[in-house]
């Protein structure tokens, strides 16, 4: 199939292959680094929590069912709150790919492109 | 419940379906506007459209049906269903969009240089998508039985219908709208009668579920803990190997807009899964039968007959009855889309592309595909198999966190998987987690620890997948593709830099 929208953007080989380029920068590196070393331990985090509120309903059993109004306990509480968790987690995410990937990517972008044309 | 207002109601969401469908169908002018829109479309109204897609049967009446017969355990659903995005839109999101991947399949091929693991991921993306597809036929036979009396088939062969009209005429631009519009019937058809059913309970004293364990968390499957891990691991894990899923980051103009589209969805979904909660509640207190009668999935329906009754229960329970189709024309022309493209592309056709050269496959090649691809599971809906919706879901979610989670994350991460590697561990996830499946499906959940892990099998069948992807791949170090680095440097450096998608330059 072809790519939509990026058949007109062809860089010309100037200097080199474009792939070379891009690969020996040392921004692309540096962007590489930065996303996988927040990605990666976020994802872990992010299920580690999920997996420790789990325990807890295991473990701290009298905790999580201590009731708050009728039979609406901790645990029930807990449970919805996880929802609000995903959603914070998100937008650190969202902020810190506005702030340390994107101004990056457009530089290197700017940078490959403005010396091929 | 009134047949007429019920039929009166269907009829309303089926031909607005169609409607606008159609109006979609004189926007679509291309292939790529058919199958992606043109990238064309705004965050609110792409994460309108994917709340829309992804908030199917399961959701709508699966999740209150499943709260109520096994307490809040079942909040695991909801919280994973939204959950598994934020792992989509961190881990494989933005580099799969610069793939130019419009499909499992494509990555598969641009990513592995390999025919191979392109017809394996074909062959997947659409047994998960029948997998997906199944419950929403049984969730609209049901809910038009409850509804009219009518028999079984009648309620899936109106969505089935109605899905091939859709996708027939108007491809992924026209789906966009309809789904956008359907995400807010759904909400407002399950939030309006809450109002209502919340007053009568209130009227009525407040009663509250009497029954402690079921207010208990793990104590809804005989092994609870392995059991709660496993689910979540599946619907963590499952969401971003689903292929109507993956398809709507591409209807983003970028990077950036696709992030926000994420985080409108999560939204949207978090205020929608609030609803079935009540529902469930609810119907501990007043609909305790349904259980004993298998029909658990029907609480949602039943609650306004019960609680607020009269003219005004009817009119709800109509009410309900157009958002649960909302829900199953939605979720079923993404996944029939997906299906029949997939099937059109790799499976069908292939043969005749490869002598002609071309990748795009017609648009008639695409219409033949969309019938198989809803005919098919229509005609296991008939079955008549005893199963709860959001279960058989969350079997799909499992065999895609099997296989194509793995393949993803490794793919995108981990410059030495081989074509080799990631088939076999395809084959072995996607295999052993299908057969689990197969197994719960026709036999039943089991018991004992054999009925735990065949019941949720993703805790051993994502590891299992990972390490027989990794093995494999180092064994077989030759085999890394030729131009590795050229992809890796499409899948990670910024968009729009005009290189060459990977494996498309030939």
């Amino acid at each position: 199939m072809s790519t939509v929208g990026r058949q007109d953007a062809q860089v010309p080989a100037a200097g080199g292959d474009v792939y070379e380029r891009v690969h020996a920068d040392p921004r692309y590196v540096e962007l590489r680094k930065r996303h996988r070393n927040f990605v990666f331990p976020l994802a872990g985090l992010f299920l580690g929590w999920y997996f420790l509120f789990v325990l807890m309903a295991d473990y701290a059993h009298d905790f999580m069912s201590t009731k708050v109004v009728g039979n609406i306990n901790i645990a029930l509480i807990f449970g919805l709150l996880q929802f609000v968790s995903t959603f914070a987690i998100t937008m650190w995410y969202v902020r810190f790919a506005d702030r340390k990937l994107d101004p990056l990517a457009d530089e290197l972008r700017n940078e490959v492109e403005g010396g091929a044309a | 419940m009134s047949p007429t207002l019920s039929v009166l109601a269907v009829s309303v969401v089926c031909l607005a379906t169609l409607a606008i469908g159609a109006y979609g169908l004189r926007l679509s002018r291309t292939t790529s506007d058919f199958y992606v829109a043109s990238r064309l479309v705004t965050p609110g109204w792409n994460a309108s459209a994917i709340g829309g897609e992804y908030l199917s049967a399961a959701s709508f009446l699966g999740i209150a049906g499943l709260v109520l017969v096994a307490g809040v355990d079942m909040l695991w659903f909801p919280v994973g269903y939204t959950a598994g995005y934020l792992l989509l839109l961190v881990l494989v999101a933005a580099p799969l969009r610069r793939s130019g991947a419009y499909t499992l399949p494509d990555f598969a091929e641009a990513r592995l240089e390999s025919p191979t693991a392109r017809r394996v991921a074909a062959v997947l993306v659409v047994t998960i998508g029948w997998l997906y597809l199944l419950p929403q036929f049984i969730g609209a036979g049901l809910t038009l039985q409850i509804a009219t009396g009518a028999p079984r088939w009648v309620g899936a062969a109106l969505v089935g219908a109605v899905v091939l009209a859709s996708v027939l005429a108007g491809g992924m631009r026209s789906i966009t709208l309809v789904q956008a519009f359907q995400y807010w019937i759904k909400l407002t058809a399950i939030a309006v009668p809450v109002v209502f059913l919340v007053a009568a309970w209130r009227s009525d004293g407040s009663p509250l579920p009497d029954d402690a364990s079921w207010v208990t968390p793990l104590h809804a499957f005989e092994h609870p803990l392995y059991s709660t891990y496993s689910l979540i691991l599946a619907l963590f894990f499952g969401t971003m190997g689903l292929p109507h899923v993956l398809v709507r980051f591409y209807t983003n103009p970028d990077g950036a807009a696709a992030r926000r589209t994420t985080l409108i969805v999560l939204a949207l979904l978090g205020v929608f899964y609030l609803f079935p909660t009540v529902y469930g509640v609810l119907g501990k207190v007043y609909a305790s039968d349904l259980v004993e009668s298998g029909r658990a999935d029907a609480v949602v329906l039943e609650l306004p007959e019960r609680l607020v009754g009269g003219t005004g229960g009817q009119l709800l329970a109509a009410l309900l009855v157009a958002g649960a189709f909302a829900a199953f024309l939605s979720t079923s022309s993404g996944l029939a889309v997906s299906v029949a493209g997939v099937l059109s592309q790799d499976l069908v056709r292939s043969e005749v592309h490869r002598t002609v050269g071309g990748r795009i496959p017609g648009v008639r090649a695409f219409r033949g595909a969309s019938v198989l691809a809803v005919l098919v599971p229509f005609g296991l809906s008939l079955l008549g198999l005893q199963l709860a919706v959001a279960d058989v879901v969350g079997l799909a979610f499992a065999v895609a966190a099997s296989s194509f989670c793995p393949l993803l994350v490794l793919g995108i991460w981990w410059r030495r998987l081989t074509p080799v590697g990631a088939v076999a561990g395809l084959v072995a996830g996607g295999g052993l987690a299908g057969i689990a499946v197969v197994i719960t499906l026709v036999a039943g959940r089991g018991d004992g620890w054999s009925g735990a892990l065949l019941a949720q099998p993703a805790a051993w069948t994502v590891p299992i997948a990972f390490v027989v992807m990794v093995v494999v791949s180092l064994r077989t170090p030759h085999r890394v593709p030729r131009s590795i680095a050229r992809t890796m440097v499409a899948l990670h450096a910024p968009e729009s830099l005009g290189l060459d998608p990977p494996g498309r330059s030939h």
